[in-house]
């Protein structure tokens, strides 16, 4: 006797089946995506979502099982599903308890560059007025020590941060002081130009672990037309930081950004191929922000979400032809949609989660003692509008700051399972709310949706990444390396 | 234009949600009586989109909607579990 059923035993049986929770959104004329409450989807056409709705899908459809496993439907009676779901959205949500982890310093609006699209208000060096100092240094990191957070990265911003160099090796060696009780993960970026580094700031930062967030926006001469400064020779400083500080710190310690200006627009494939050229093996194609010199200056509005999108498939079509090529290269704003996508890790990007990441996974501190709800929400600061200000490091307390009421309204209009629009949407699960862009450009923080930019760019991307899975298996495969196991 | 939707097909939460997701084209005014939900619609000011396709989308999208309210009918209960289970040793329960 076999210690085996016969094989009739494993054949599919029709039997009644219930829906799984899911959403569902048109992909092309033709098709429709499905996304259950952890991200995860599938690919139908209209006439099988109609079959699966109406409960007449055979147990041998083709598509039968793979929407069981990825617990778009279970069978009658069927608990695993539901365990299952429950765990993932338990492991998605998990970040959310640990509370602020991104703490950023506005050490001085002091910058060496006057970039046209500049998001912050800059000041001419010489005013040293716009400094922080070691009094709101201490106040600040006061509260920083209040996180429960067991990861703490502490990120020096500015205008040009080096210029307060004497700060930022005060804050760090504070900072390391309080940890030998805290016990952290303590972590330091220093987002810079590079412009200003000697030798002896790398030295410091490879002694105390810092790591450098740069910028790179391209080529000599589009980065140098981007951003000017005396001497018209930010390109040229740049590579030379990049040099010595890879030599020093570590190749991987500097990472940069690029800004897309526009004269970006048409030159994508050259502001990769100047990635690739500088040994970087990521970009990250991002858009302009509506905030500070880049609205007064118009840069803004010098290209619309739809622009922006070419820009962004051109590129990330290039991207995929160097990697069939044999050359890894990863966008990164992709890598973090497709890790919502492809895995239960949430990667915790500030700009798309729910609710958004607003004081909850990064708060600002000022040069001048305020706290800002976001990066975003200082640069609307800076316009006029304070709305975002939640505090101020001499005034408030811990407390204070994080029940401020704004920041309480921000979260809560940015939870996008209860938003006009997003409840129902498929890529919800992978999206998230920006409340600060919203009341910057309409004045409510909830924005509506059909009329957002936001939106619009989301769900372009979103939808582009899936018609790329399921129209390239290379493209997929190299996806699924992107964002590594699940 | 007027477009009159038999109710026993098309709930109110159904055409209501439609007509959110043409805010950007559409001007909606909704109103229901005797088992008909009504739609009075117009192309909003500086929309310039043609009626007629923006229209015929709206149509696919109030079917949509419908078969959201469907699903999202079935699912309740089974979604309140399953996030019940999620938080139930987390201790962030009050």
């Amino acid at each position: 006797m076999s210690k085996f059923q016969p094989l009739i035993a494993y054949v599919a049986v029709d039997q009644e089946y219930e829906l799984l929770p899911f959403k569902f959104e048109p992909l092309g004329n033709e098709e429709v995506v499905l996304s259950n409450m952890v991200g995860e989807f599938a690919i139908l056409g209209r006439n099988k979502l109609e079959s699966l709705i109406n409960h007449t899908l055979a147990a041998s459809d083709p598509d039968y099982g793979m929407l069981r496993a990825k617990h778009l439907l279970r069978e009658k009676g069927e608990r695993v599903p539901l365990e299952l779901l429950a765990l993932k959205a338990r492991t998605k949500l998990a970040n959310k308890a640990n509370f602020t982890n991104l703490h950023l310093f506005v050490v001085s609006l002091r910058c060496d560059h006057s970039c046209q699209y500049c998001q912050v208000s800059r000041q001419s060096e010489d005013k040293a007025k716009f400094d922080m100092t070691e009094e709101t240094a201490e106040k600040a990191l006061d509260i920083v020590f209040r996180s429960p957070n067991p990861a703490i990265k502490i990120e020096f911003q500015g205008g040009e941060p080096l210029l307060n160099w004497a700060l930022i090796k005060y804050v760090v060696e504070k900072a390391e002081v309080r940890n030998k009780i805290e016990q952290r993960n303590l972590q330091f970026v220093i987002t810079t130009t590079l412009s200003l580094a000697t030798d002896e700031m790398l030295e410091y930062c490879r002694d105390h672990g810092i790591v450098l967030s740069s910028s790179l926006d391209g080529p000599e001469d589009l980065h140098n037309k981007n951003r000017p400064r005396p001497g018209r020779d930010s390109y040229a400083r740049f590579v030379d930081g990049l040099k010595r500080a890879r030599n020093i710190i570590g190749y991987d310690a500097v990472s940069a950004l690029m800004t897309t200006s526009p004269a970006s627009m048409v030159r994508v494939r050259d502001i990769i191929d100047e990635y690739v050229k500088l040994g970087f093996s990521s970009i990250f194609l991002r858009h302009l922000s509506p905030y500070g010199f880049a609205l007064k200056t118009k840069s803004y509005q010098a290209y619309n979400v739809d622009r922006w999108l070419e820009f962004f498939k051109e590129g990330l079509a290039y991207i995929l032809e160097l990697n069939k090529a044999g050359t890894s290269f990863v966008e990164q704003y992709s890598a973090i949609l497709l890790t919502k996508m492809l895995t239960v890790r949430d990667p915790g990007f500030v700009d798309i989660s729910s609710p958004c990441g607003a004081g909850i996974s990064a708060v600002v501190f000022n040069y001048d003692g305020d706290v800002y709800a976001s990066d975003e929400s200082r640069m609307l600061h800076e316009m006029g509008d304070s709305t975002f200000r939640i505090g101020n490091v001499y005034e408030n307390t811990y407390e204070e700051i994080f029940t401020n009421e704004s920041l309480l309204s921000a979260l809560e209009d940015s939870f996008t399972l209860s938003s006009p629009g997003c409840a129902d949407c498929a890529i919800e699960p992978w999206c998230g709310s920006d409340p600060v862009f919203h009341h910057g450009m309409t004045g409510d923080m909830l924005g509506r949706k059909p009329e957002s930019e936001f939106c619009k760019r989301q769900m372009g991307i979103a939808k582009y990444l899936l018609t790329l899975m399921k129209t390239d298996p290379e493209a997929k495969k190299i996806f699924m390396d992107w964002v590594g196991p699940c | 234009m007027r477009l009159d939707l038999d109710q026993s097909v098309y709930s109110l939460e159904a055409v209501q949600k439609a007509a959110y997701r043409f805010i950007d084209r559409l001007t909606i005014l909704i109103s229901q009586s005797e088992g008909i939900i009504t739609c009075d619609i117009d192309l909003i000011v500086g929309c310039d989109a043609l009626l007629d396709p923006v229209l015929a989308d709206f149509k696919r999208e109030l079917l949509d909607q419908q078969l959201r309210v469907q699903i999202k009918k079935e699912t309740t209960d089974v979604r309140n579990l399953i996030l019940s289970y999620a938080f139930s040793r987390s201790g962030l329960q009050g």
